[in-house]
């Protein structure tokens, strides 16, 4: 629970930094719908390339984002793999026979057996997946002898692959920009600016100003929700009951003696909060004025620019070439 | 007429149960008042009627001489704040910054004015090395402060405190009371509900609830003179008072010592 980093943003001093939250935001988006333009291997990796010198330029350590990506990685793999499998154009370039027969079963159930027992290694989680599904591969192609039940063929066509490299890059894009958004807007710079990229939506009714509170107060209520759970948790331990092990049964039995609880306090929560937030003058819907005031600056105009630039270059990629 | 005045107050919540009857109180500007009561004797509810955040069945509640309205609640609402029980419950901003300004955003303060009071009344609570803290960084006694912080900078003139303290450990206990002194010094008018004896004992004067209903009132010395008040009320007497009396049923009568545990319970 508690690695759990909400907004993670994290201090800095690079031009990013500096930047107005809504220039960041806006560019942001700008560059994933210029990204999405693009169509080739080689456009992608140019554009890798550019976010990586953004990356640099803003001192943001490439490490910081890498690590970012962890809880995604099974996505990442489930794309990949999905293309390869299910992609049948162009040339035919793996053609294997896939055996499945009494000895290479239980082959995989010992694999299986080993992988699940090394589980407990948690920083190798990453390696020990690709070496699990490396070693499936390696025993249905080379364990043919025993009692065959069934074959079948593991094909890899061009298309396939380039589709699997093109899908994952293009992924890995759009989540390095969004990173750069997290990790260097304060969650309360970052609710500020979305408040004011929503205020033309006044005209169809929906309050921007209460918007943005709702989702400040939320940001501010999390770690205190996470740090209750914690609570409730250990008091529960502490009687007897296990989260982490269990039949199923057992397992949904106790999150709701965690759930119950929670909602209990959360209700009661907002009734109070509602309470000081009244009793200190708050009326939704009222002119208020803000602490936290925005201002662009040479910097936001420059980056603007910029951003416009490289969606007008994927523009015109896409039409060219 | 005082300053606060509450008249033949009523309420009750949906249910048939009447929670305040005919509640008649009055507090002069600068006052310190204490309102003791059991649990569920209904003081939460009377602070909550005081603020306007519920309306009375019956009665009438003026503020400096202004009747309290749901029309003019904003503005009577310039005048009082309150501090509630759980610390966490009532921090609205995301850093401590955020957080003192809340009340002023709302009071359409300009930005400048804002940041002023900000580090003014921040260092006033000490603490100001904490603006850009997120609560989640501080302890209970140091969110009770600045939620005393954000209604200073609010300029109001009375704070109510509803067992404002009964979730901190003893020794930010003391310390927010030392604020809340100091606060009572420079003239604020002190409400402070609680159902600890000990705690009551800084007022100028006591208010007894007792289930819904205005027991007793008075100053200090006086009540304490009956202990049977308390009892009645399921309250505790000061320690100090009740040594005394235990000492006086057994018959020990010790003028030297009666004087000073007499002494120690109005030392506050
Ligand atoms: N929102 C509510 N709805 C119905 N009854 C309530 C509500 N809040 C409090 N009560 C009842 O009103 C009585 C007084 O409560 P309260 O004012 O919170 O007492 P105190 O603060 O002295 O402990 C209690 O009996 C309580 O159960
Ligand atoms: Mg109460």
């Amino acid at each position: 629970m508690k690695n759990i980093i909400i907004g993670q943003y994290i201090p800095g001093s690079g031009f990013l930094y500096k930047l107005d939250p809504r220039t960041k935001i806006i560019s942001v988006i700008v560059l994933m719908v210029a990204v999405f333009l693009l169509k080739s291997i080689v456009q992608l990796s140019i554009a890798m390339g550019l976010a990586i010198l953004i990356l640099i330029a803003g001192k943001i350590s490439i490490i910081r984002i890498f690590r970012g990506l962890k809880p995604i990685f099974v996505l990442l793999i489930f794309t990949f793999v999905f293309q390869i499998f299910f992609n049948k154009e162009g040339a035919l370039w793996v053609d294997e026979t896939m055996t499945i027969g009494f000895v290479s079963i239980t082959s995989m159930v010992l694999w299986t057996i080993i992988w699940r027992m090394l589980a407990k290694f948690k920083k190798f989680k990453m390696i020990l997946f690709i070496l699990y599904i490396g070693g499936l591969y390696l025993i249905m192609k080379y364990i043919t002898y025993g009692t065959i039940f069934t074959t079948w063929q593991f094909l890899v066509y061009e298309k396939g692959v380039e589709m699997s490299f093109f899908v994952v890059i293009r992924l890995l894009i759009i989540i390095t920009l969004s990173t750069v958004l997290t990790l260097t807007t304060k969650p309360t710079d970052l609710t500020q600016g979305i408040e004011k990229l929503m205020r033309p939506l006044k005209v169809i009714g929906i309050s921007s100003e209460d918007f943005a509170l709702i989702i400040s107060i939320s940001l501010r209520y999390i770690p205190t929700i996470l740090d209750e759970a914690n609570k409730i948790m250990l008091a529960q331990a502490s009687r007897g009951a296990d989260f982490a092990e269990g039949k199923l049964k057992d397992k949904i039995k106790q999150i709701i003696s965690l759930l119950v609880p929670m909602f209990i306090i959360a209700f009661k929560r907002s009734e109070d909060l509602a309470d000081a937030m009244e009793s200190r003058n708050f009326v939704p819907g009222r002119e208020r004025t803000r602490i936290h005031d925005l201002k662009l600056g040479r910097l936001d105009l420059l980056t603007g620019l910029a951003t416009v630039l490289l969606l007008a270059g994927s523009i015109l990629v896409r039409i060219y070439l | 007429m005082g300053y606060l005045d509450i008249e033949h107050l009523y309420f009750q919540y949906s249910s048939k149960r009447m929670i305040l009857k005919d509640i008649n109180l009055s507090i002069n500007q600068g006052e310190w008042i204490a309102i003791l009561g059991h649990n569920g004797s209904g003081k939460s509810t009377l602070a909550k009627l005081i603020v306007g955040l519920l309306q009375p069945k019956e009665g009438r509640i003026t503020v400096d001489g202004v009747d309290l309205l749901p029309e003019n609640v904003y503005d009577i609402r310039k005048k009082i704040g309150i501090v509630f029980q759980n610390p966490d419950n009532q921090f609205v901003g995301v850093t401590v910054r955020d957080d003192i300004a809340f009340g002023m955003e709302n009071l359409q303060v300009s930005k400048d004015d804002m940041l002023k009071k900000i580090d003014f009344y921040a260092t006033k609570v000490g603490m100001q090395n904490f603006l850009d803290k997120e609560p989640s960084q501080l302890s209970g006694g140091q969110k009770q402060r600045i939620a005393i912080a954000g209604i200073l900078a609010m300029q109001t003139d009375i704070i109510i405190f509803d067992e404002a303290t009964s979730m901190l450990d003893p020794g930010s206990r003391a310390e927010l009371m030392e604020y809340i002194k100091e606060l009572h010094q420079e003239g604020l008018t002190i409400i402070m509900i609680t159902h600890d004896i000990e705690e009551a004992l800084y007022a100028d004067k006591l208010v007894i609830l007792k289930s819904g209903e205005i027991y007793q009132q008075g100053d200090i010395p006086t009540l304490l003179k009956h202990p049977e008040w308390f009892k009645e009320a399921y309250l505790e007497l000061p320690t100090a008072i009740q040594i005394y009396y235990d000492l006086k049923q057994a018959g020990h009568d010790n003028q030297e010592l009666e004087e000073y545990l007499w002494a120690f319970s109005s030392s506050k």
